[in-house]
């Protein structure tokens, strides 16, 4: 589905260039469902959002469904309308109802009729238990709702692959699972996702494989099983030993 | 001249219908400030779109260029007086345009400069997160701005812009420099005919006072609407 080769990504800021990937490889097959983890700054959340150029990669390439998407005269919002990406913020668009949130993408650029587009809305809201809520606007939702809003504006528009980038850390603990239950879901069905995320409950249950990355690599790659219960890499025991006594 | 203030006012607006002088001015009046708002506003808007678009693709050579010219029109509109700009327009520039058009639009010109700093803030205020959500789904950067970005930036900054707007209302009354018989200048027909200048400034001044009041009340109930999404 999607393959990343040699991705390398410097940020230039006043004071110099930080290199937050340094040469990362990796490949997510079809119905996959990789996660990706490592400790704050280790460049998983900038690996994610080179996946749909989000970020410019500085060096590699990037094939989604056999076409390189970092070469020249590509049209990346063709590619990015079959990756849907999910958001830590939400990023809802707060002057829409959850309806027009959901059905102006597909609208504008699938010329999908209005009825249809709203009938389909309607249909993955009730999938995610908010077929209550398509004429509130963002803000009057809690953010677990807006979250899984946000994972139906993605999902609207047919993707072939879902990113997500932390899309429980934002959010208040007992509104965590309902958005976890959303995932766990669109994984039952075969969808092919890349998470970023700090929760192991997930990563255990549903990836068929963990990534883990640390100062810009992929320092360890493995099934869940084996990635937790007998970790390989230095860094990595040093982090899941952290992140299990808390 | 010691005649009853109710005699002077009878003189003023009354007598042979002068009144005509007034309502006729309030017309170009409201028909120039509206005109050139919209022209204000477009300008303004393409102009901040330039302005927050060029920082993030410097190497864009198009958008160098775009750039160089909105700095200039903006320091140039700013720079100078509104009605130095007016006479340029008509007596320089565009010598063929009828008073009416020359007007509308040199003060659409005008205003569009100072619409374009409200807005680039506008656009500015909206979070970052928008424009990533926006591209995500497969938008193009114009679609976003002006689907998702423009209308927030729009909210964000209705106060200043009606304040330009009401700035643009007032500033109109120098159009009687290019022989427009706007507010202004119709009561001061009215004065050089009678030879008393009270009573026709005083209606002008009272009636651009009463614009401007209800402007202020039309903005709060926009403002009110506009506050809906925000409600929890």
């Amino acid at each position: 589905m999607i393959s990343v080769k040699g991705l390398r990504k410097t940020f230039h800021n006043a004071r110099g260039s930080v290199e937050v990937l340094k040469g990362i490889d990796a490949e997510i097959a079809d119905g996959e469902k990789v996660v990706i983890i490592g400790p704050s700054g280790s460049g998983k959340s900038t690996f994610l959002r080179c996946m749909n150029l989000l970020e410019t990669p500085t060096e590699g390439r990037i094939i989604f469904d056999g076409q390189d998407i970092t070469a020249r005269g590509v049209s990346i919002d063709k590619v990015r309308m079959q990756m849907g990406m999910v958001f830590q913020q939400f990023n809802l668009f707060p002057h829409m109802t959850v309806e027009d949130n959901i059905t102006m993408a597909p609208v504008m650029l699938k010329k999908q009729p209005k009825e249809e587009a709203v009938e389909k809305a309607h249909a993955l809201l009730k999938m995610v238990g908010l077929e209550d809520k398509a004429m509130s606007f963002p803000k009057q939702l809690s953010g677990g709702q807006q979250q899984r809003v946000a994972i139906v504006r993605a999902l609207a528009m047919d993707p072939k692959m879902m990113l997500f980038d932390e899309p429980t850390s934002a959010l208040d603990p007992e509104m965590v699972g309902e958005v976890l239950h959303v995932m766990e879901r669109l994984a039952e069905d075969g969808m092919t996702m890349a998470v970023v995320t700090h929760e192991m409950s997930f990563a255990k249950q549903v990836a068929n494989r963990v990534l883990f990355v640390d100062d810009g690599q992929i320092l360890e790659e493995n099934t869940p099983d084996a990635f937790f219960s007998n970790p390989q890499n230095p860094r990595a025991q040093d982090f899941l030993s952290k992140i299990l006594e808390a | 001249m010691n005649r009853s203030f109710s005699d002077r006012m009878y003189y003023a607006l009354i007598y042979k219908d002068r009144w005509h002088y007034i309502t006729g001015g309030l017309e170009y009046t409201i028909i120039i400030t509206v005109c050139a708002l919209i022209i204000g506003l477009i300008l303004g808007s393409l102009s901040a779109i330039v302005k927050v678009s060029y920082p993030n693709n410097k190497k864009n050579p198009g958008l160098w260029i775009l750039n160089f010219i909105v700095n200039i029109y903006l320091t140039v509109i700013r720079g100078t007086p509104t009605v130095v700009q007016l006479m340029i327009m008509y007596f320089i520039i565009w010598q063929s345009g009828t008073s009416l058009q020359v007007a509308i639009a040199a003060f659409g010109i005008n205003s569009g400069a100072y619409l374009a700093e409200v807005l680039r803030s506008g656009i500015q205020s909206v979070d970052r997160g928008q424009m990533e959500a926006g591209r995500s789904l497969g938008l193009s950067y114009g679609m976003t701005m002006r689907k998702i970005i423009l209308p927030q930036a729009f909210k964000n900054v209705a106060p200043a812009i009606f304040n330009e707007f009401i700035t643009l209302l007032k500033e109109t009354s120098v159009a009687g420099y290019v022989g427009i018989q706007e507010l202004t200048k119709g009561g001061d027909i009215i004065r050089s005919i009678t030879y008393d200048a009270f009573p026709p400034l005083l209606i002008v001044a009272l009636i651009y006072l009463v614009i401007v009041i209800g402007l202020t009340q039309i903005l709060r109930v926009i403002e009110g609407r506009l506050a809906q999404s925000d409600l929890r």
